[in-house]
Parts: C-alpha cells; sequence; structure tokens
C-alpha cells in the first residue's frame, strides 16, 4: 500500500472536514451531509466491485443500518456514536448472512437477488408497526452538542471509512478479491476460501453502507421504507458511472457531480427527472472510464507530451 | 527417483460419470514424493476429469481419494490444496488484469495464510526467481506472451507451496526453446522443493523425456501404467494413443 496515498487523503479529509466547520448552517450543508453519504454508499457499492459482482443489496444495508441507528436512537435511547455503530453492525450481520447464502451465486443472478432481498426488506420495513410502518421513523435527532457539528461530523466519518476501504483494497485481502473478480477458480487452486473472502468482502462494504444509512438517518431526521428501494442502488451505480469505477476516488468525483446536478435540477420541475437522466447518459458516453478515467488520460498524454 | 517412500495420494476405484457417460472408472493411481508422473491419452480420456477429481474441482461419484492415508474424498479444492494438492488450468491459469509480481503473491497468500506480509512477498519473489520471471515482476500478466504466462501460472502455483503440482498441459503453444527451458524450470522446482509433479501433457516427446512414470487413460479407464520406455513399447498403447511413430 502506498503510504504516501494515505497521508494524502487523511489531509485532504481534514482539510475537507474545517472547510466544513467553517459554513453557515443551511442548506449548503445539508448538501455537504447528503453528498457524503452518497459518496459512502457508492463505496459500499465499488467495494463488491471488487470480487466482480453488482450488489444491488447495497440500499438495504443503508436501510438496516438507518433502521438499526433509529431504533437504537429512538426506542432504546442508547449514547450516539453507539447507536450509530449499532446500525453498521446490524447490517454487517444481515449481510453475513445474506452473502453466505446468496454469494454462491454470479452476475446476474446474484444482481437479481440483490434486487428481490431490497425490495423485501423494503416491504418488510412497512409491514412492522413498530418501525414506523409506511409513514417510517421519526425523530432520530443527533446529540446537542453535535447540533453545529453535525456536517463535519458527518464528513469526518466519511473520511475515515473511505480510507479505511482504500487501505482494505490495497491489503493483501483487497487483492486477493481482485483476484476473485479476475479468476476465482486460480485463486480457489491456492488454498483461498473463496465463498468466504467473497462473504468477508460483502460484510465489509455492507458496514460501510450501515454507517452511511446511519449517519443518513441523523442528517434527515426521519427515515421512511420508501428512501431505501433499489433506486438507492441504481443511483450509486450511477454516481460510480459517471465517477469511475477503476479508481477509489471514483464514487466521490460521481457522487460530488450528480448531487449536485440533482440539487440544481430540483427547480426545474417536471423536467428534473429529463435533465438528471440526460447527464447520466452523457457523463457515460462521453466519459467511458468516467471522470477520474478522463482525468487520469489527460495526465498520461500530458506526461507523454513532455516526455517527446 | 520411484518407489522410495509412501504415496502422498491415492485413488481407490475413483470414478466420475455424467449421466449415462463414464468419464473415469474405476482408476486406481498414486503419486509419491518427488516423482515426475506423465497422464496422458487421446482427447476425452478422462485426463481432465482425473485431474479435477483429484484437486477436488469434481467430486467423484465412486470410490476413494487418499493423502498421506487419509480418507479426503469430496473435499473442496482449497482444502486439497492446504493438504499440498495444487494445480494449474489449461485454459485461464492467471488473474490477467494484475501485475506478474500480484499473480504470484496470490499463490503465497494461499500457502502462508496468517502469516506476515513480508514472508508472503519473501515467497512470491522466491518462486518468481525459480522460474526466471524476475525480469518481468511488475508487467500485466495479460500483456505477456503466451510462453511467459505459462511460467506466471506455474509460478503462482509453485508459490503455493505444493506437494504436488499438478500441470494441466503446460508446454501447449510453447516454441522449442520456450519447451526447453519450461521442461528444465520443473526439474529444477522438483529438485529444490521435492514436490511431486503431475503433467497432463500431448507432447510425447516431452512427456517421454520429463516423466519417471507414465499413466495412460483411454475411455476413462487406466490402459497402461509404468517407465516411459515401457509405456513407448506397449502395443496397446501404441495401438490406441501413440502411433508407431512415438514408438520408435
Amino acid at each position: 500500500m502506498d503510504k504516501r496515498v494515505l497521508y494524502s487523503g487523511a489531509g485532504a479529509v481534514a482539510l475537507l472536514c474545517v472547510a466544513t466547520a467553517a459554513m453557515t448552517a443551511g442548506y449548503g450543508t445539508n448538501l455537504v451531509c447528503w453528498i457524503a453519504i452518497a459518496v459512502l454508499t457508492a463505496a459500499s457499492l465499488r467495494f463488491v466491485m471488487l470480487i466482480g459482482e453488482l450488489n444491488f443489496a447495497t440500499a438495504a444495508f443503508v436501510g438496516l443500518g438507518a433502521y438499526g441507528a433509529g431504533v437504537a436512537t429512538t426506542v432504546m435511547d442508547w449514547p450516539f456514536l453507539l447507536c450509530l455503530l449499532f446500525g453498521g453492525m446490524v447490517a454487517v450481520v444481515v449481510g453475513l448472512v445474506f452473502g453466505y447464502v446468496t454469494l454462491r451465486t454470479k452476475g446476474p443472478y446474484f444482481l437479481l437477488i440483490g434486487f428481490a432481498f431490497t425490495e423485501v426488506v423494503r416491504l418488510i420495513y412497512t409491514k412492522v408497526h413498530w418501525l414506523g410502518g409506511n409513514s417510517g421513523m421519526v425523530g432520530i435527532f443527533p446529540p446537542r452538542y453535535l447540533d453545529a457539528w453535525l456536517p463535519t461530523f458527518v464528513v469526518a466519518v466519511v473520511g475515515v471509512l473511505l480510507l479505511a476501504l482504500y487501505a482494505i483494497e490495497k491489503s493483501h485481502f483487497g487483492k486477493t478479491c481482485i483476484a476473485i473478480r479476475d479468476n476465482d477458480a486460480v485463486v480457489q487452486s491456492v488454498g483461498i476460501n473463496v465463498h468466504m473472502t467473497k462473504v468477508a468482502c460483502l460484510c465489509v462494504a455492507a458496514f460501510a453502507a450501515g454507517i452511511a444509512g446511519g449517519l443518513s438517518a441523523y442528517v434527515n431526521n426521519v427515515i421512511s421504507p420508501g428512501d431505501f428501494g433499489f433506486l438507492l442502488s441504481t443511483f450509486a451505480l450511477a454516481y460510480l458511472k459517471v465517477g469511475g469505477e477503476d479508481n477509489p476516488l471514483g464514487p466521490v468525483a460521481g457522487a460530488v457531480l450528480l448531487v449536485l446536478l440533482a440539487s440544481v435540477a430540483m427547480g426545474m420541475g417536471a423536467g428534473e427527472h429529463v435533465f438528471y437522466g440526460m447527464a447520466i447518459v452523457l457523463s457515460v458516453l462521453l466519459m467511458p472510464k468516467g471522470i477520474t478515467g478522463l482525468i487520469q488520460r489527460g495526465w498520461e498524454m500530458r506526461r507523454k507530451r513532455s516526455a517527446a | 527417483m520411484t518407489g522410495r517412500t509412501d504415496p502422498i495420494l491415492r485413488t481407490d476405484k475413483i470414478g466420475r460419470r455424467y449421466g449415462g457417460l463414464v468419464a473415469v472408472a474405476d482408476l486406481d493411481m498414486e503419486i509419491r514424493p518427488g516423482e515426475i508422473l506423465g497422464l496422458i491419452g487421446p482427447n476425452g480420456a478422462g485426463k481432465s476429469t482425473t485431474f479435477n477429481l483429484i484437486s477436488g474441482f469434481v467430486k467423484p461419484s465412486q470410490g476413494r481419494l487418499f493423502m498421506d492415508g487419509v480418507d479426503v474424498t469430496g473435499e473442496a479444492p482449497h482444502r486439497m490444496c492446504r493438504r499440498g494438492m495444487v494445480r494449474t488450468f489449461q485454459h485461464g491459469s492467471l488473474m490477467p488484469s494484475m501485475t506478474v509480481r500480484e499473480n504470484i503473491l496470490i499463490g503465497a497468500i494461499g500457502a502462508l495464510r496468517g502469516k506476515v506480509r513480508s514472508q508472503r512477498a519473501a515467497r512470491a519473489e522466491h518462486a518468481a526467481h525459480a522460474l526466471g520471471l524476475t525480469h518481468c515482476l511488475d508487467e500485466i500478466s495479460g500483456n505477456l506472451p503466451h510462453g511467459l504466462q505459462r511460467l506466471v501460472s506455474i509460478a503462482i502455483a509453485y508459490a503455493a507451496q505444493p506437494r504436488i503440482l499438478c500441470l494441466d498441459e503446460p508446454l501447449t503453444g510453447l516454441n522449442q526453446t520456450e519447451l526447453a527451458n519450461v521442461l528444465d524450470v520443473l526439474r529444477h522446482i522438483r529438485d529444490e522443493s521435492g514436490c511431486a509433479i503431475l503433467l497432463v501433457e500431448h507432447n510425447m516427446k516431452a512427456v517421454m523425456q520429463i516423466c519417471e512414470r507414465i499413466i495412460v487413460l483411454h475411455h476413462g479407464q487406466m490402459l497402461a501404467s509404468g517407465a516411459p520406455l515401457d509405456i513407448r513399447t506397449n502395443e496397446q498403447v501404441i495401438a490406441a494413443y501413440l502411433g508407431k511413430r512415438h514408438a520408435q
């Protein structure tokens, strides 16, 4: 692992935290929180792509994290950090069972199972009264001492988790995941338990998604089943495709651009979805490797030109 | 080299059916430490199925498989590898998007679970050195010429510290220089580590040159077993597979 990248990343996160802390509370700080949560959701989706799978259950894990944190806050009245962690752990435990059962399938089969799982979990929320049913849960507030600092806290947590995901990706475990994506038979033939490695990868991603869910619950103070349908996974995929899935910074670039575009498009009334959809189609057509791929290509061309 | 110790692997009437098709039937074979054993036969004879059976990729529909005297029938491939049974594949035996170094490291990660990164890296380095791949460690393996890709696939398996190294047609598509190099490398690996090598190969000249014992399969059953000279002069083997040219 390149420690310089990790230190630079930590520096960038610290700078972003300072910048967020300097912002006046309002729509701008809310937008920062939504962007940060979108980044973490997309990063979770990308992490499972290391093993070559498209995890449409990401939305379900975000929801489990949100409902976990919500229940821990409103019903059990636990301390804030414990509630957030509890949301992440609920997602991990469900991810463990879900992954153990379903990760023997691959490709479109796993994608469809993830899609169905997300919808089933969403329907369960609507049927359980103590989870608020169709109306969802209300009153999920962060502690008072975080009132002014919540956006900074969200950026810090997302930043730390992104760096952790990067470190895991560059570890031997991460290399094993990528090797599974490339050729799982060879990985199995050298003594690595491919199935359990995939399950572990999904659990790491589920934790990140769960924390993203917990943060969204505290930022919005209210959650409802409709927030965690398959569209959430679709948006995360769009962030990734636009940002560039090959680069760990892809989720950041994609989420920043698309969430900002979405906030601009909100003022367009009925044209909002058309504008947003067109932006995604154009991005994917014009930048097949995403924003990060485009930057990387430009950088390489410049280097070649200067070398010539 | 043969007959000096107990076999590492032994099959007892192992077989595999696919519906009405018998791929392998009643196969009794053993692999002893340090030997280079050839597995030959015409296409469809059951060589690949035998490979898959003994490496755990296919579960037998009859018979038992023993390693070090322990019944390991039906064990998963990664567990078979942990017992020392490591294999390569005829096609796609590497991770094409990763560098040569990362490819070989995967083998070392498999072998040295729970060990520190530096030990795994050292093991990978050692395997790369043994296979003569130190000059291309940072190349993307999918971009390498065919001959080097074959060496990388053997290096991945060797990094996994095999006691039995099963190679599925490692010489296919190699030119004479590359072929001679791979044969030298295989002898070096055997001499250095003492592992047994099981070779499935259609290049009869190479098989006769390197193997100390050969098993011939035909229609899923063992047709003959013995030293290369015995196999080359066996009338049944000549009729079923070798033809007159290789017999001379």
